[in-house]
C-alpha cells in the first residue's frame, strides 16, 4: 500500500500555493441531497401509509385488542374464522354485487353525459354544473335524502301507490338486493358528474379532424362514436373502471345509513366495509380479525384491478 | 457490501419492519402515585355531557373540594354525548386518561381488565357509603376490585297513553305488569283499534333476563339463554308483528324508536326514566295529564353511571379524595334534586323527596323508580359488547319477519357470541 503525499502538486490540478477552485458538492452531498429533498414526503408515507398498513398485516396474525395488553400471535385462526364466518360470505356477495352493477353503469352512463354536454352551445355550463352538483354534496347527507324518498311512506312508494304502480310500498329499505340496488342508485346519481368530467377532459383530446375525415368517409353518429371516440376515450375508460371498482367493493355510508347501520335484517345486506367497522369498534373491538377481514379485502380490491391491468395491457399491444 | 435487491432481501425487510413494528404498538398504563398520600396537587375530572346544564352544580362541587382541600385544583373536562366511548378509548389507548373519569360500568370493565384503573375499594369503605347493588356494578368477574364509585343511577318506568288505552278496550288504570299480559293486551288493542299499537320494539338481551332465563353461565365463560323459554319469546313477537300487533317500521331502518312514536302518539307503551315524562309533555302537550305511570315489566332495569379513578393519576390521593367528595351522600342527593335521577349512597332513601308523591306525574314517575331501584338488575351482562349485540339483533330481525324460528336465531347468535367471547 502506498501512501499519497497529500501536499504534492497534481498533474493537471491548480498549482501548489494556488488556492484551490470549489469544484461543487462532493459525491456524498450529491447522493444525501435528494433523499434530504425527499425525507419529508417518505416521513409522511412512512407513518400515515407504510406504517399502517404494516402494522394491519402484524395485527391480522394476532388477538389484538383496542387497549393492547395480553396481545398474542394467534398464526393463521382470524383467516380460519373468516372461512367459516357465514357474515363474511354474505358481506363479500353483497360488495362484489355492488360493484358488478355499478362498474358497467359509472363506466357507460357518463361517457353519454359527457357526450351530451360536451357540445359548445348558450347555457351548456348549466346542464355541467347541474350534473356535477351530486359530486360535492356529502354522502351522508344524499344517503339520508334518498332515504326519506324511499322509505316506506316516502316519495318514490307514495308516487308509485298514488299512480296505482304498486299496491304495496316496496321494501326499498328492508329487502336485501332492494337495498344494494337502492344504494347502486344513489351512488351512481352521485358519481356520474365525477367520472363525465374525467371524460370531458378526455374528449377534448379527440381531434376535430378526425371526426371530419371520418363524417367525409361517410361514417355516421355510431360508427364515429365507435371508430373514433370510443378508441380516444379508452384510456380514461379504463381509469374509470378501475376507480368504479375501487370504490365500489369500499362502499359503506349508503348502505349503513339506508338500514340505519344495521345492514338490514340479518344483517344481509352488509358490506365488507361495514363488517370491518363492526368487528373493530368499541373497548371491545377485535382488531386481530377486523385486520384479517381487511387484507381479505385488499386482495378483493387488487383482482379486478390485476384483470382490468391486464385488459390494458392486451388492448395497447 | 453491496446488499443485492432481491425478492428475498425485500421480503426480509419487511418483515423484520414489521417485527420492530409489533414493539410500537399500544401504550401501557404508567405508574400511579402514592394512594395514601398527601391530598394536594392538581387533577383532572371528565364528566360526559353534563354541561352547560349542570356547569353550576359541577362548579360548585369543585369548589367545595378545593376549599376542603387547600392546595388542590380540580380541572373540570366535559366531553359531548356522541362518541364518548370512543374519546375514553382513546386517552386510554394514549396513556391520557384524566384523574378521575365519569364512566359506566360496561366502559369501566375494558379499563379494569388492562390494570387502568385503580381499585378503590384499597382506600374506601365501599359497602358502608353506596347501594350494595351499584357497588357491584363495578365488580367485574376475572377482576379482583372495585373499579369505579356509583355515582347516579337510573330505571325505567312504564308510560302508557292512558285515552288510547281506554278507548280501544283496555283499562288504563291496570296497565300490564308482566310480558304475557302485554301481549295479551296489544292483541286486544290490535283489534279494537288496528291503527295504534301497543308494542313497537324487538326484543333483545335484557328481554330474556326480564323472564328469568340466564344469558351466561355461572363461569360467565358461555353464553347459555338459547333456551326454549327465550325462542319462545322471540317468537312470540314474531307473531305480534305477523299479526299486525306492531307497526311494520320495527324492523325498518327509519323506525323512530319506542319513546318518539309514543311521543307522537302513534304507541301507546314506552319506557322511559323519571325525567322522560316531562319530555313528552314538552313535545306533545296534549300527553298532558293523559299519561298513566306504572313499575317496568317483571323486573326493573338498573342503569349505573360511576367516576374511576385512573391507575396512572400522579395524584392519586387527591384523584380518590375527589372521587369520594363528588359521590358522597350530599353532593349525591343535591344533584339527584337538580338533575332527576336517583342517588346510590346509602340513608338517601330517608329524603322524602324521592319516597313522597304530591300527586304530579313528575313525582309519580320518580317515586315509582325509586321504589323498583330496590330490586332493579342490571338486564345486559357488560361482557356483551357492539359486535354481539348487532349479531343477535340481526338475528332476532330475521325472527321476527318470519324468515327463521327464535330457537334458529338464538341458536346461531349463542354460537357466535360465544366465539366472540372465547376471543375477547
Amino acid at each position: 500500500m502506498t501512501v499519497t503525499d497529500v501536499t504534492a502538486p497534481v498533474a493537471g490540478g491548480p498549482p501548489a500555493g494556488h488556492p484551490r477552485r470549489d469544484r461543487g458538492p462532493t459525491r456524498t452531498t450529491r447522493k444525501i441531497t435528494p433523499w434530504l429533498f425527499l425525507a419529508p414526503a417518505l416521513g409522511w408515507l412512512f407513518v400515515f401509509s407504510i406504517w399502517p398498513s404494516l402494522n394491519t398485516i402484524r395485527m391480522a396474525f394476532t388477538n389484538a385488542k383496542p387497549l393492547g395488553g395480553n396481545e398474542r400471535y394467534v398464526g393463521f385462526e382470524n383467516f380460519a374464522l373468516i372461512l367459516r364466518d357465514d357474515q363474511v360470505v354474505n358481506a363479500l356477495v353483497n360488495s362484489v354485487v355492488f360493484m358488478l352493477v355499478c362498474l358497467p353503469l359509472l363506466t357507460v352512463l357518463p361517457l353519454l353525459i359527457a357526450l351530451l354536454v360536451e357540445k359548445k352551445m348558450p347555457g351548456i355550463t348549466f346542464f355541467r354544473t347541474a350534473f356535477y352538483t351530486p359530486v360535492i354534496a356529502s354522502a351522508v347527507v344524499v344517503a339520508l335524502i334518498w332515504t326519506f324518498m324511499l322509505d316506506d311512506r316516502g316519495l318514490v312508494n307514495g308516487l308509485a301507490q298514488a299512480m296505482s304502480i304498486i299496491q304495496e310500498p316496496l321494501p326499498f329499505l328492508t329487502d336485501r338486493w332492494l337495498i344494494v340496488l337502492s344504494a347502486v342508485s344513489l351512488t351512481v346519481w352521485k358519481g356520474l358528474g365525477y367520472y363525465m368530467i374525467i371524460y370531458l377532459a378526455a374528449l377534448g383530446n379527440v381531434g376535430k379532424d378526425l371526426h371530419e375525415a371520418a363524417a367525409m368517409d361517410g361514417a355516421g353518429a355510431v360508427r364515429r362514436f365507435a371508430a373514433v371516440t370510443l378508441p380516444a376515450v379508452r384510456g380514461a375508460m379504463l381509469l374509470i373502471a378501475v376507480l368504479v371498482c375501487v370504490a365500489a367493493l369500499r362502499v359503506f355510508s349508503e348502505v349503513f345509513i339506508m338500514t340505519g347501520g344495521t345492514g338490514g335484517a340479518g344483517g344481509e345486506a352488509m358490506t365488507m366495509v361495514m363488517l370491518i367497522q363492526q368487528y373493530s369498534r368499541g373497548f371491545t373491538g377485535d382488531l386481530g380479525y377486523a385486520s384479517a377481514l381487511s387484507i381479505l379485502m385488499f386482495v378483493v380490491t387488487l383482482l379486478p384491478l390485476l384483470l382490468l391491468a391486464k385488459i390494458n395491457g392486451r388492448s395497447s399491444e | 457490501m453491496r446488499i443485492q435487491r432481491t425478492p428475498l432481501a425485500t421480503a426480509a425487510s419487511a418483515l423484520v419492519a414489521t417485527a420492530l413494528l409489533a414493539g410500537c404498538s399500544g401504550g401501557s398504563p404508567g405508574e400511579g402515585s402514592d394512594p395514601e398520600g398527601e391530598v394536594t396537587g392538581a387533577i383532572r375530572f371528565q364528566t360526559w355531557s353534563l354541561t352547560p346544564t349542570y356547569a353550576e352544580y359541577l362548579n360548585g362541587v369543585i369548589a367545595d373540594f378545593e376549599e376542603a382541600n387547600p392546595g388542590t385544583s380540580v380541572e373540570l373536562v366535559d366531553q359531548p354525548g356522541d362518541g364518548y366511548s370512543e374519546k375514553v378509548l382513546s386517552q386510554a389507548s394514549t396513556n391520557t386518561l384524566p384523574d378521575v373519569v365519569n364512566l359506566p360500568p360496561d366502559f369501566a370493565l375494558p379499563l379494569a381488565q388492562q390494570d387502568m384503573l385503580y381499585d378503590v375499594s384499597q382506600s374506601t369503605d365501599m359497602e358502608s357509603t353506596y347501594f350494595e347493588g351499584s357497588v357491584d356494578a363495578f365488580r367485574f368477574d376475572g377482576v379482583e376490585g372495585v373499579y369505579g364509585y356509583p355515582w347516579y343511577l337510573g330505571t325505567d318506568v312504564n308510560y302508557w297513553n292512558a285515552e288510547q288505552l281506554d278507548a280501544c278496550g283496555l283499562d288504563s288504570t291496570a296497565p300490564p305488569a308482566t310480558t304475557d299480559e302485554l301481549f295479551e293486551q296489544a292483541s286486544t288493542m290490535a283489534q279494537a283499534c288496528p291503527e295504534s299499537y301497543l308494542i313497537s320494539r324487538v326484543p333483545g338481551v335484557g328481554d330474556f333476563t326480564l323472564e328469568g332465563i340466564d344469558i351466561l353461565n355461572e363461569d360467565g365463560t358461555e353464553f347459555v339463554f338459547n333456551t326454549p323459554e327465550a325462542a319462545a319469546i322471540v317468537d312470540r313477537y314474531a307473531e305480534a308483528y305477523a299479526n299486525g300487533e306492531m307497526p311494520p317500521t320495527v324492523l325498518n331502518a327509519d323506525y323512530l324508536g319506542n319513546s318518539q312514536l309514543f311521543t307522537q302518539g302513534k304507541v301507546a307503551w314506552t319506557t322511559g326514566g323519571a325525567t322522560a315524562i316531562a319530555d313528552f309533555e314538552e313535545n306533545n302537550p296534549s300527553l298532558k295529564g293523559n299519561v298513566a305511570i306504572s313499575p317496568a315489566l317483571n323486573i326493573s332495569p338498573l342503569y349505573v353511571q360511576g367516576v374511576s379513578v385512573s391507575a396512572s393519576s400522579e395524584n392519586l390521593a387527591t384523584a380518590i379524595a375527589f372521587g369520594e367528595f363528588v359521590t358522597d351522600a350530599e353532593n349525591q342527593n343535591e344533584f339527584a334534586h337538580i338533575a332527576n335521577v336517583f342517588p346510590s349512597t346509602q340513608g338517601s332513601d330517608a329524603d322524602p323527596y324521592f319516597t313522597e308523591d304530591d300527586g304530579t306525574p313528575s313525582a309519580k314517575a320518580r317515586v315509582t323508580g325509586f321504589e323498583s331501584l330496590q330490586t332493579a338488575q342490571v338486564l345486559t351482562p357488560y361482557s356483551v359488547n357492539g359486535a354481539m349485540n348487532d349479531y343477535l339483533a340481526q338475528q332476532i330481525a330475521l325472527a321476527i319477519r318470519g324468515d327463521i324460528s327464535g330457537q334458529e336465531a338464538l341458536d346461531k347468535s349463542v354460537e357466535k357470541l360465544n366465539d366472540l367471547l372465547a376471543r375477547q
